[in-house]
């Protein structure tokens, strides 16, 4: 029983991780409907930013190590968004182009990374307030609570600004119908910046928490993945179904890793993907919306 | 030798590029895992030779069956959603992916990642040659026919090509089956020549090749691929002390080749041969007069 409840912990912190990795990547998709597949090497690129920060400058709270993250990933992210993506929206280039073009700047920013930082695990030593919280028999690690909390502030946050702000509106009219959103005087490029500076954000504080949980290296972004197949799974381009996949995710991924074998768990993952695809095949919260003439 | 095996590699490149351009170049769909059809045929056609005494030939087609039984099994699922092109990447994503992890960790048959050895070397010079020769005629008439032509109104405008009523989902797996099953073919081909099979033959990098030979080469044609695939395989030979630029380059020509020339090198085109004809004709004509 006690080990059950520590798995579902360590499912939900990291879960919380796959959420906001998702709705980082959800945003972007349900607004340009392309999927953007730069976001792990986005994610990687901030890893390394807090290892920057934390190991270069010295400055091992966790507060700097995620503040380096997030300058570097909402860099990278809005650098991506200028140079691939914009001028092919302004073409109204077709999907296939848009998704080309990101899968570009994957493969050149992880192996760029690789040549200049080599392959080498670099574990991010960031310190904690504390080590290990116990109730009673349950020991639960600093690093699953500060990453569920934190998550779960940023989700939060998140879904006030979408929900309650003019910003959020903007947005919410643009992933309707960009171009009528655009007539109706909103301007898509300023929305763009913001979501791109949103995705890079999210990216950037998963990063650092997989960076933490594991070590960084240039292949860290393949984390990405997971995003992705939680999108899947909760409807792709939703942002609730986003965090539900997620968490859905990361909870099965752990009872599955605690209670069978962990060298089996992204055969799981995507299993489950196959098996929403087959039985849901727009997600869980997908909308059965068609595309209309 | 060097030069035969050389020449044999660009074969088999070009096997498994003629696939994903029908998949890709003309349908339209994202494929970012071709690389795991290859390692699902290369296996399927190992094991079936070394473990159920399958003749060579049968064997390599045996193979690109199973890529095509695979490929119905995950791809039904993704093509038939809403969002079908992402689905679909994002499937092809975890597919490469769980096919190493899959082989790596089962000992049994597939001797986990120390990958099996001892392959007699049967994919001579001639055989993959026959190979490439077949394959390609097949793509290049499949291409000119009508299921062709419905594979480009669906990468055109996947809504009019319903309304005219073209079955979106079958002529998608149509196109599908056919790419798995070249590029299993390929794997096949590939780990008989290379005489070891492991997991690692068939990385995401490798995905990344034959990508780059489409992305390249252009859409809507077959030469320019085919041509960009032999040229990938033979000048990086050539360019050893930039090979590890090589991921750098590719990824760097994706994004510059979207902005300036989606369409790639050679778009809408194909090479012909037309001239050699033209040119005979005017010497011919010079030589009369």
């Amino acid at each position: 029983m006690n080990l059950f409840v520590q798995q579902v912990v360590t499912g939900l912190s990291i879960g919380g991780i796959y959420a906001l990795l998702a709705v980082g990547y959800a945003l972007i998709y349900s607004i340009f409907k392309f999927t953007n597949f730069a976001f792990g090497a986005i994610l990687m690129c901030a890893a390394y930013g807090a290892y920057f920060v934390t190991h270069t400058l010295k400055m091992t709270s966790l507060v700097s190590g995620l503040l380096g993250a997030v300058v570097i990933g909402v860099i990278v992210s809005l650098a991506t968004e200028l140079l691939a993506y914009r001028s092919l929206r302004r073409l109204k280039a077709s999907r296939l182009f848009l998704m080309i073009s990101a899968m570009g700047v994957n493969i050149f920013v992880q192996n760029l990374m690789t040549i200049m930082m080599s392959a080498n695990l670099r574990s991010l030593d960031i310190k904690m307030p504390f080590n290990v919280i116990r109730f009673g028999k349950i020991r639960i690690g600093s690093l699953d609570i500060f990453s569920l909390v934190i998550s779960l502030i940023v989700l939060g946050v998140l879904w006030i600004f979408i929900e309650k702000t003019k910003h959020g509106i903007a947005i919410r009219a643009s992933a309707h119908d960009t171009d009528t959103a655009g007539l109706m005087g909103i301007n898509v490029n300023k929305i763009s910046f913001i979501v791109f500076a949103i995705s890079g954000l999210t990216a950037a504080i998963s990063g650092t928490f997989m960076g933490m949980k594991y070590a960084v290296y240039p292949t860290l972004g393949a984390i990405s993945s997971k995003a992705f197949i939680s999108s899947v799974i909760g409807g792709l381009g939703s942002l609730p179904g986003a965090v539900l996949g997620g968490f859905i995710l990361g909870v099965l991924e752990t009872m599955i890793s605690g209670y069978i074998s962990s060298s089996f768990r992204d055969l799981f993952s995507f299993s489950v993907m196959i098996a929403v695809l087959v039985f849901l095949p727009n997600g869980i919260l997908g909308s059965g919306i068609n595309d209309k003439l | 030798m060097y030069l035969q095996s050389l020449a044999i590699f660009a074969c088999v490149n070009m096997i498994a590029v003629a696939g994903l351009v029908l998949l890709t170049g003309y349908t339209g769909i994202f494929s970012i895992g071709h690389a795991g059809f290859m390692a699902v045929g290369a296996y399927a056609a190992v094991i079936s030779f070394k473990y159920l005494a399958v003749p060579f030939l049968p064997a390599i087609i045996a193979g690109g069956f199973v890529a095509v039984l695979i490929s119905v099994i995950i791809g039904y699922p993704a093509l038939r959603s809403m969002m079908a092109g992402d689905a679909f990447a994002i499937v092809m994503l975890g597919f490469v992916s769980v096919v190493r992890i899959s082989i790596t960790n089962i000992k049994p048959v597939f001797n986990a990642s120390f990958g099996i050895s001892d392959i007699p070397r049967l994919s001579t010079m001639s055989v993959v040659l026959a190979f490439t020769i077949l394959s390609v005629w097949f793509m290049r008439n499949f291409l000119k026919s009508h299921y062709g032509k419905n594979c480009i109104a669906i990468q055109q405008q996947e809504t009019a090509a319903e309304m005219v009523g073209i079955n979106v989902l079958k002529t998608k797996l149509i196109a599908l089956m056919i790419s798995a099953f070249y590029a299993g073919v390929a794997g096949g081909l590939f780990s008989f020549f290379a005489t070891y099979l492991a997991p690692t033959n068939f990385s995401e990098a490798k995905s990344d090749d034959l990508l780059a030979a489409v992305v390249l080469g252009g859409i809507n044609t077959l030469s320019g691929p085919l041509l960009a695939a032999a040229i990938l395989v033979v000048l990086p030979e050539f360019l050893r002390f930039l090979a590890i630029w090589r991921l750098v380059f590719y990824g760097a020509a994706f994004v510059v080749i979207m902005q300036f020339k989606p369409e790639g090198l050679m778009g809408y085109r194909e090479i012909s041969f037309k001239w050699v004809g033209r040119l005979y004709g005017k010497v011919r004509g010079k030589a009369r007069d």
